[in-house]
């Protein structure tokens, strides 16, 4: 398997992968959508709510705030030691919300909750939670727990998580007549179009339209789009949960415990018979 | 995950595995089916709502169906293995270049 990282920053990931198939990348997709836990509130005792929004909705609100995962020392409520629906510190955090608007409109922001525990604390500072008339409140407590996508979409790690065919764009420069309709149509600006020649400018951005091959008048067609079945774009983007390489990794250690798991419980199976 | 044999025969294996899904039965049947051991391997779940797929495996020329599904799993095994190695390396590269 060859890999190459295309694109990485603090909260997403791009890569090219070559020697690998569909089901497999497609396995990883699905665990990282579905199978790796995430910290969210789900949980919230209200205790004054005297804005314009329903307890419901505020609730709602606050459950889809991405916050900052440690997946080490968090365990998911099922398996935690303590066995309570309520929890304990090993599985649920707590965090707390108290405002109120004073004498003008305030909108309250994700910044506002304190959390028991620093490190669990929303990704970002400026997610627009209530807004607040003059005298307004709300006090709230909101307990946060280890989740899964399955469960829940606000469990969810990543924002979005998605493979392709790496595309392989071919150019015939012997029958092409340098008409330009290619390089108009493309939507990535995949193709450029440089003094007597049309060039490919990055054909991973290519999103496999084909409508540059459509719109080539020549027979055969000048330009070409096919691509690898064994080579792949993946890309992933957190919420800022979890790192990207800290998703994808998880994701691995989940594939692989499900086959462990599978090979054990089928060979106890089968010494049954 | 709880595996059930449901029908075992000499060149047939028909199992369900409970609490599971496409995830894992997408992978091993693509496994199994580069197997040239395998004459017909496929998985269905009968109803959306129990996440409980059937795998059913034939092999060909009396090959027992429980080490070829062994093997086809091994063989995922062996493909997470290589993606971590393959993924270790290449953040290896990238570091190394954005310190360059
Ligand atoms: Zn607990």
């Amino acid at each position: 398997m060859k890999m190459e990282i295309l694109e990485r920053d603090e909260n997403s990931l791009r890569l090219r992968i070559g020697g690998t198939n569909a089901a497999f990348m497609n396995a990883l997709r699905r665990i990282i959508l579905s199978e790796v836990p995430s910290m969210a509130v789900d949980d919230v005792v209200i205790i004054e709510n005297s804005s314009t929004i329903q307890d419901e909705f505020l609730a709602h609100r606050i459950g889809l705030m991405p916050l900052k995962t440690d997946l080490d020392t968090y365990n998911l409520p099922e398996n935690c030691i303590c066995k309570s629906e309520f929890g304990c510190n090993l599985c649920r955090a707590s965090l707390i919300l108290d405002v109120e608007a004073e004498d003008h409109t305030i909108t309250v922001y994700s910044g506002e909750f304190k959390s028991e525990n620093p490190a669990t604390i929303p990704v970002s500072g400026k997610i627009p939670i209530v807004k607040l008339a003059p005298e307004q409140k709300v006090r709230l407590e909101a307990y946060a727990r280890l989740g899964k996508g399955e469960d829940h979409a606000r469990w969810q790690p990543v924002s979005m998580c998605a493979y392709k065919f790496r595309p392989i764009v071919k150019v015939d420069s012997k029958h092409c007549d340098l008409c330009g309709a290619c390089v108009e149509i493309c939507p990535k600006n995949v193709l450029l179009k440089a003094g007597n020649k049309v060039e490919i400018k990055n054909s991973d951005n290519c999103t496999l339209c084909q409508d540059c091959m459509d719109i080539c008048k020549k027979t055969p067609k000048a330009v070409e789009v096919v691509w690898d079945e064994n080579s792949f774009i993946f890309s992933l983007e957190s919420t800022g949960a979890l790192s990207p390489e800290r998703i994808l990794s998880e994701a691995l250690n989940i594939l692989d415990g499900k086959l462990k798991d599978f090979l054990e419980q089928f060979a106890g199976k089968e010494n049954e018979k | 995950m709880n595996v059930k044999i449901l029908n075992r025969k000499e060149n047939e294996l028909k199992i369900e595995i409970e609490n599971e899904g496409h995830t894992f039965c997408n992978v091993v049947q693509k496994a199994l089916l580069k197997d040239k051991k395998v004459d017909l391997a496929g998985y269905s779940i009968p109803h959306p709502l129990t996440a409980n797929p059937v795998i059913y495996l034939r092999t060909k020329n009396k090959s027992k169906p429980e080490t070829v599904l062994r093997k086809a799993v091994a063989k995922v095994q062996k493909d997470t293995k290589s993606f971590r190695a393959a993924f270790d390396n290449a953040l290896k590269v990238y570091k190394d270049q954005a310190t360059l």
